[in-house]
């Protein structure tokens, strides 16, 4: 079983198995490859060299426009001008989040240095938005229905094993956040 | 936003502790230009919080007083500035996963929270 990440002497540290770490490689690898997916192959270099995507178009997937969401909320072509200025660098800097904590994956030990748990947390957040779409929650009592599937016996069809999943990353998040608020309040 | 089982007892105390301390003074924004967070099921209590406390520079009490405010009305103004400041803001919001929206500032009451920490 994991352990709760935990802050002390080492800075923040946590334990994952091997199976829980091949699952949460997965989850780190398929919101990457949904963030990778739209790369183009005939864009102007040039835009591409200053971070400029002029054919960027607001996602049609939900669970990626909850990644990359509008700026404005009753402005569709503020919120796209704003698109082609900035989502390629929103999306580079969420991968090399979600890179570092698969790469991060490689023992059980894990330790992170703060710059490491940022990272961590960003991945994990991103992860827990895309599987909340999947699982459609929509509001806090769809999350409440979700958060009191605790037992992996119950996990009997794809929708379950998710709401399962989701609720471990959910655990391990809090865990983490709750060190480096603890890191945070040993520094100050 | 998503409060765990596990800290639930403690969220609820740090925010009677935080209702009772706060005396932040809310300024009315002078640069037209506002940072909305918008709640939702997923992200954590602690998490945003987090978010307001380590972008932001924001306090303890501070942060959790506008996370609460985005978990009970819907939404709250963390920040303001210029167009330019609270896009870079966004920008920042939308990597940590929290969702953002920047919208011109209205002469309504609504306060929002004094003006975010700039960043460079």
């Amino acid at each position: 079983m994991a352990k709760a990440f935990k802050y002390g002497l080492k800075g923040i540290s946590g334990y994952l198995e091997p199976a829980e770490r091949d699952l949460l490689r997965g989850l780190l690898d398929d919101v990457i490859s949904m963030l990778e997916s739209d790369a183009r192959e005939n864009e102007d270099p040039l835009a591409a060299l200053i971070g400029l995507d002029m054919d960027v178009k607001q996602p049609s997937d939900r669970a990626l426009l909850r990644l990359l969401p509008n700026v404005m909320k009753d402005d569709d072509g503020g919120s796209l001008e704003f698109r082609q200025l900035t989502e390629r660098s929103v999306r580079e800097n969420k991968i090399g989040a979600l890179r570092a904590a698969a790469l991060g994956l490689d023992k059980n030990e894990l330790v992170l240095t703060p710059e490491d748990a940022t990272r961590w947390s960003m991945a994990l957040n991103d992860v827990r938005l895309v599987l909340a779409e999947r699982l459609d929650i929509r509001d806090e009592a769809d999350a409440e229905h979700i958060h009191s599937m605790q037992d992996w016996s119950q996990a009997e069809d794809v929708e379950s094993y998710l709401a399962l999943v989701y609720n471990f990353t959910t655990w391990l998040q809090e865990s983490l956040v709750q060190a480096m608020l603890a890191a945070r309040q040993a520094k100050s | 936003m998503s409060p765990s089982v596990a800290y639930g007892t403690d969220i609820d105390e740090r925010t009677k502790a935080a209702e009772q301390s706060s005396t932040d003074v809310l300024t009315a924004p002078d640069i037209p230009w506002n940072l909305v967070i918008w709640n939702d099921p997923v992200n954590l209590m602690s998490y945003v919080s987090y978010v307001f406390q380590s972008y932001f520079g924001y306090s303890e009490s501070k942060a959790h007083k506008l996370m609460m405010e985005v978990h009970k009305k819907g939404r709250s103004i963390v920040a303001h500035g210029s167009k330019e400041q609270v896009e870079q803001h966004a920008v920042a919001m939308h990597g940590f996963g929290l969702w953002a929206t920047v919208e011109k500032a209205a002469s309504g009451n609504e306060t929002p929270g004094k003006g975010g920490r700039q960043r460079g």
